[in-house]
């Protein structure tokens, strides 16, 4: 079956209503990359430093080994404890990563090809990446040819969560622990996630997913809303074009935060080297707006939320039995297939 | 930091860290009836306030002897005061969020030092004022051949002054305060609906700490936690100078401070400090009867309000900003760091709890030398001189190398600009002399010819009552009380009672008949009064008795600010005879001088020098901790009544200090360290056999006589009081030996107490936040740590107090009902507790602050950048050499 994007004129118009995203659960990779239930590995913000080389320390960057797929373990593992420890099962329709959400909604305004793996279990569709599709369609990119490594572009984002992260409230962080984050080592095997529970039109959802840092602190009543902090780097703004990019990057960073729930987004601009010069903090639900405001929007959130919906609610009308479904958008395509891979059983996308 | 010129010289400086408040009256109706100010509208200063704090002392000193008008007549009156100053001030600010009033309690040891030394004079110039009176009494009655109704009306009108020794902690008077501002704070509460959504932390005498100390660990404590909002805009209330030095320490760049206009033209007529009357002041005082205002002697018509300022700490820090840029660092450059270096030297130049360096004063813009040094320096030295409150020596060295090099100068400019000064005073002395012996020539022709009376001021009698004699002057009190003489006789090192004493004595055995004597000083306050300090002049010389420091500050800050100190207004005794300084700072061998004759040391001991210069480092050490973390130690004291010289500071970098958090003296300990024995009756009676029995312990530290030093200083006031250092172990142990004789409520007001927190059961989450765990069906814990998501973002924690329960009544405290109970109590009391503020507080600047638009312009600027690159270099010997010291 095939769901399609074009012409996303349709999807225009007041949005379905979405749920406030509530986180219920959360789970922490340490330092070495080892699960844990719980917030140990949960970052404060607190303003970085200007004018450090981001590329400061890619010698030691101690990078997680995304080669190895890791299928819904983390999120399913915290998930059954969530309903060991309330002995009630989640009511959600579809259980999956913030990514995989980001892709499908980011649809309808970017040209992006994406492969996932889907199935069906107690009622809910378990929505995973297809890995070997990743695998393949980094290998097939065209070789980078930019003045930096690729590598090193991608530690700049990492380098600067450490430059603007703590692992306790600033009140409880010593001054030396502060002023000597520019030294610190880059490790991103640490990570704090966050499993919500949230609504769009009539499909519940639990999306799990990193968020990089809280603002102030967790609410003591657990489903009250929480100060995340969202944070990405980009390039410095100097004409036409790179305002054209940032808003198209927009797009992204405000989908991700706005499925989790982040009401903050801190961007780090950096320059063309990557000297970080400056940082911006934007409120998530002003960005389609800012966006409207401009001459030609180049994209639109009601259109991302809407069209999500629909296709949402035509996947659960689609995905009806058992087996693993494939979910295919070739790049540049007017549509999304969903057709099934495996007749029966769940794959690897669900271990018990 | 009770640098009396401080403010002066700070909003001379920086001219627009000042700004008027605005502030909107009651209005009264023709028929009397009076609309007061409605809070709950926006604040007429085009911008809202968060958190108010009260340094609540501020507010109960004038109250309890204001300026204009007389005194309250008993507690209660002075309680209604508190009540609608503090209710001025906080319609003046309308805090949203919160209200804390913080009234001093019992202060680190080295602030008692400075208090025993201003009490014991206090208690010194109350004694002989009351001599004086009895004096002026009698010599009136004598004059007045014993008119019987004058005689009375004497009597009565020469009130006996409250003694504002009371307002210290452990006094039956904190009692009666903390209980009335309990009472005002919920029926404000109850009645007002601009406080339905504050919070009020009322922190009284019983817990430890000086006022606006406890207000800094509130706010340290507060911005520790990450529900703290940056932008929260901060006001404190107080009159210390050094309010603002804190207010730069909290690096919370929303923050003021709010004062009474000290340089406000003052138009209302000055009452006379002794009988309350208008139309004379105290030197001019005849002790006559009140002459009724109309048939009811009805209150006069209102009298203008002393207009208030804001202190804006955001501007200051913009101002500082530029004047503390150094360019071309080895380092990155850091505001906030800058900043408390800054705040650091303005130690240096005066603090309530070390005697000043001989080389820095204030007027002489001392300030400005240490800036000056320090930015040469900066490079240098490789970074700041402290960090978060902790001091670095071996960079502080350099600062008082830097300051060493130019010691010598500034003490021989000193004197020459004095001399200059005094030689420009004699120059126009003697023409007004001149000038003034021709005009009273044809004065007293004309005067006589006329038959009329005395110009506005003068205190001479209308000649038709002393038939066929030369007109005689009356008495007036300052002829009585001549302080010139006074401080002149100081200067030998006199005790002031027993010189004021041979002077009534010889001016008795003259008697009053003796017309030129009297003449001559009945001149003395017209000639003043023709100065612009005249004012000024006549409250100094009243000042330590009623009005202690804060007054003196006050009223510094108006006299002798730079300009007046420089220009025609001198603080120089009319008198020729100068006081003898044997020091002579300006002449070489200053040092040994000083030494030997402050010290009584040998002149060649030299060690002797650098241990006073390590005490006094380590004095710096104290207070810069003291200001930015709280009290690093509640024992430390400096143990000298003198400073050291710059020069004495060596090896400052071997230097380690480490303090001893040390013992918090219980209230009557305190008492018993810092009241003479004349103000015994604010302690209870058990241990004033220990102030006064000859066989007494401790009786030697109570002396009667003690000498104040000038130390090159004019004023009694600015000199120093030579009294014995308390030995605490000695002082403990002499009261433990009468502690088990103590009443039950004179034990509990010598117990510790805690902070309050108030707040209306109309606000919309706390209130319930609180009853539900405290006064609920399913009650919880008794102790609790608050949700700072219920409590608009107030953090710590609540206990809940035996035996209250919320929506009871609310009983007026004091007897004469002047407010009213009230039946049903909308307000609630929990003790509030801050929270944990074990961490270092960091001077850094939170995440998320928003910084106020700039206030300085281009030109500000640029003004301020021309004088920087000038300003503090006219003693030479900076900058220093890179190779540093
Ligand atoms: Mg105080």
């Amino acid at each position: 079956a095939t769901f399609p994007i074009q012409p996303v004129a349709r999807f225009a118009g007041k949005s379905e209503l979405v749920k406030r995203p509530k986180e219920f659960a959360c789970f922490s990779y340490d330092a070495d990359h080892k699960f844990h239930i719980g917030a140990r590995s949960l970052k404060w913000y607190y303003t970085p430093e200007l004018n450090v080389d981001l590329s400061k320390g890619f010698e030691s960057f101690i990078k997680h080994d995304d080669s190895v797929d890791e299928h819904l373990d983390s999120l399913l593992t915290t998930i059954a404890d969530h309903e060991q420890k309330t002995s009630k099962p989640i009511d959600a329709h579809i259980v999956t990563w913030r990514g995989m959400m980001t892709k499908i909604m980011a649809a309808p305004f970017d040209d992006d090809g994406f492969e996932m793996n889907a199935t069906l279990y107690r009622g809910c569709i378990f929505i995973e990446e297809h890995h070997a599709y990743k695998k393949e369609s980094r290998a097939n990119e065209r070789p980078w040819n930019g003045p930096i490594p690729q590598e090193v572009m991608q530690y700049w984002g990492y380098k600067f969560e450490t430059l603007s992260t703590l692992p306790r409230p600033w009140g409880e962080t010593s001054r030396d622990f502060i002023e000597s984050r520019p030294d610190h080592v880059v490790n991103n095997k640490e990570q704090y996630c966050s499993v919500v529970r949230t609504g769009i039109g009539k499909t519940i959802l639990c999306i799990g997913g990193e968020v990089d840092a809280i603002w102030d602190d967790k609410p003591r009543t657990q489903g009250d809303p929480i100060n995340w902090v969202e944070l990405k780097t980009s390039a410095v703004i100097q004409n036409d074009r790179q305002a054209n990019n940032f808003e198209r990057k927009l797009m992204k960073f405000w989908i991700q935060s706005f499925l989790l729930g982040v009401p903050k987004i801190i961007i780090g601009f950096r320059t063309q080297d990557g000297l970080l010069v400056e940082t911006k903090e934007f409120r998530t639900m002003e960005i389609p707006l800012m966006v409207k405001k401009n001459g030609r929007p180049k994209w639109d959130g009601d259109t991302c939320v809407n069209f999500v919906n629909g296709f949402l609610e035509w996947l659960r009308h689609t995905i009806t039995d058992e087996g693993v479904w494939r979910i295919k958008r070739r790049p540049r395509s007017a549509e999304i297939e969903v057709f099934k891979v495996e007749e029966v059983g769940h794959g690897d996308i669900i271990t018990d | 930091m009770g640098i009396p010129a401080a403010f002066r010289w700070l909003s001379t400086k920086y001219p627009k860290i000042i700004s008027p408040v605005v502030e909107d009256q009651p209005i009264t109706m023709p028929d009397g009836t009076v609309i007061p100010v409605d809070c709950t509208k926006p604040n007429p200063n085009g911008e809202e306030f968060d958190n108010l704090y009260l340094d609540m002392n501020g507010i109960v000193h004038p109250c309890s002897h204001p300026e204009d008008r007389p005194a309250p007549k008993d507690e209660e009156e002075m309680m209604v005061e508190v009540f609608k100053y503090t209710d001025r001030v906080v319609s003046m600010v309308r805090p949203r969020k919160l209200l804390m009033i913080a009234v001093d309690g019992v202060a680190p040891r080295a602030k008692m030092n400075q208090q025993r030394s201003r009490r014991f004079r206090a208690a010194r110039e109350a004694m002989e004022k009351e001599e004086d009176k009895q004096k002026f009494i009698e010599l009136l009655k004598k004059q007045n051949g014993n008119k019987i109704q004058q005689e009375e009306s004497v009597e009565t009108v020469v009130k006996k002054a409250f003694d504002s020794n009371s307002i210290t902690p452990g006094t039956p008077f904190m009692d009666i305060l903390a209980a009335s501002l309990k009472y005002w704070c919920s029926y404000k509460l109850n009645t007002d609906p601009a406080w339905a959504n504050m919070k009020v932390i009322i922190s009284d005498a019983t817990v430890p700490g000086e006022g606006e100390h406890k207000i800094m660990e509130f706010v340290r404590s507060q911005r520790g936690s990450p529900n703290h909002d940056p932008n929260t805009r901060h006001v404190i209330y107080g009159l210390d100078a050094d309010l603002i030095m804190l207010g730069l320490a909290t690096h919370e760049p929303h923050f003021r401070v709010l004062r009474e206009d000290v340089f406000a033209q003052d138009s209302r007529p000055r009452l006379c400090k002794i009988c309350g009357q208008k139309g004379h002041d105290a030197m001019n005082c005849k002790g006559e009867a009140k002459e009724k205002n109309g048939e009811f002697d009805e209150k006069d018509a209102v009298v203008p309000l002393k207009p208030f300022i804001w202190l804006h700490v955001s501007i200051l820090r913009e101002y500082l900003a530029i004047e503390l840029d150094v360019p071309g660092l080895p380092f990155q450059f850091n505001l906030e760091r800058a900043i408390d270096d800054w705040v650091f030297m303005c130690f240096f130049v005066g603090n309530d709890f070390l005697p000043h360096l001989p080389a820095l004063e204030i007027r002489e813009n001392g300030i400005d030398t240490l800036t000056a040094i320090w930015k040469d320096n900066l490079p240098v030295m490789g970074g700041y001189l402290t960090k978060d409150g902790q001091a670095d020596l071996e960079r502080v060295q350099y600062i008082m190398a830097g300051l060493a090099k130019q010691e010598d100068a500034i003490f021989r400019r000193r004197k020459e600009a004095e001399d200059r000064r005094e030689a420009g005073f004699k120059r126009r002395k003697l023409a007004d002399e001149a000038r003034q012996r021709r005009a009273q020539g044809s004065r007293q022709i004309r005067q006589a010819a006329e038959n009329s009376g005395p110009p506005a001021g003068f205190s001479f009698h209308k000649i038709n009552e002393f038939p066929g004699k030369v007109p005689q002057p009356s008495i007036t009190h300052d002829m009585v009380v001549n302080r010139q003489a006074v401080d002149q006789a100081n200067v030998a090192n006199k005790s002031a009672a027993s010189v004021l004493k041979d002077q009534l004595k010889s001016m008795v055995a003259q008697g009053t008949s003796t017309p030129e004597t009297g003449a001559e000083s009945a001149e003395t306050p017209v000639e003043t009064a023709a100065a612009p300090e005249a004012a000024a002049t006549e409250e100094q010389a009243a000042l330590p008795t009623a009005l202690g420091k804060r007054k003196a500050e006050l009223i510094e800050d108006a006299a002798t600010g730079p300009e007046a100190s420089s220009s025609e207004v001198t603080e120089v005794s009319e008198n020729d005879a100068e006081p003898n300084d044997s020091v002579r700072l300006w002449e070489e061998g200053y040092a040994d001088r000083y030494y030997e004759q402050k010290f009584k040391v040998d002149r060649k001991d030299i060690d002797f020098r650098h241990k006073v210069g390590r005490a006094y480092a380590e004095g710096l050490a104290w207070v810069l901790e003291y200001y930015f973390q709280g009290c690093p130690s509640w024992e430390w004291y400096y143990p000298y009544h003198y400073a050291p010289f710059a020069a004495d500071f060596v090896d400052l970098g071997e230097m380690e200090i480490k303090f001893e958090k040390g013992r918090i003296s219980r209230p009557f300990e305190q008492l018993m360290s810092v009241l003479p024995a004349a103000s015994r009756h604010a302690i209870p009676e058990v241990f004033h056999p220990l102030m006064t029995e000859e066989n007494s312990e401790i009786i030697d530290f109570y002396p009667e006589e003690f000498e104040i030093d000038l130390n090159g200083k004019k004023m009694a006031w600015q000199g120093v009081a030579l009294l014995p250092f308390i030995d605490m172990p000695r002082l403990l142990s002499a009261m433990e030996t009468k502690t088990h004789l103590l009443s039950p409520e004179d034990q509990l007001r010598n117990t510790p107490g805690k902070d309050f927190l108030l707040l209306s059961d109309s606000h919309p989450t706390l209130y319930e936040h609180i009853t539900s765990q405290f006064y609920s069906k399913k009650q919880g814990a008794t102790k609790f740590e608050l949700d700072p998501t219920k409590s608009a973002g107030l953090s710590g924690s609540v206990e809940k107090i035996d035996g209250y329960v919320p929506h009871g009544s609310l009983v007026y405290p004091l007897s004469r009902a002047s407010m009213p109970d009230v039946d049903y109590d909308r307000s609630l009391m929990v003790y509030y507790f801050f929270p944990d503020c074990s961490h270092t507080h960091k001077s850094m600047l939170l995440r998320g602050v928003q910084m106020p638009t700039p206030a300085l312009t281009r030109s500000d600027i640029d003004i301020l950048k021309g004088k920087a690159s000038r300003s503090g270099r006219s003693y030479g010997g900076v900058p220093l050499s890179n190779k540093g010291y």
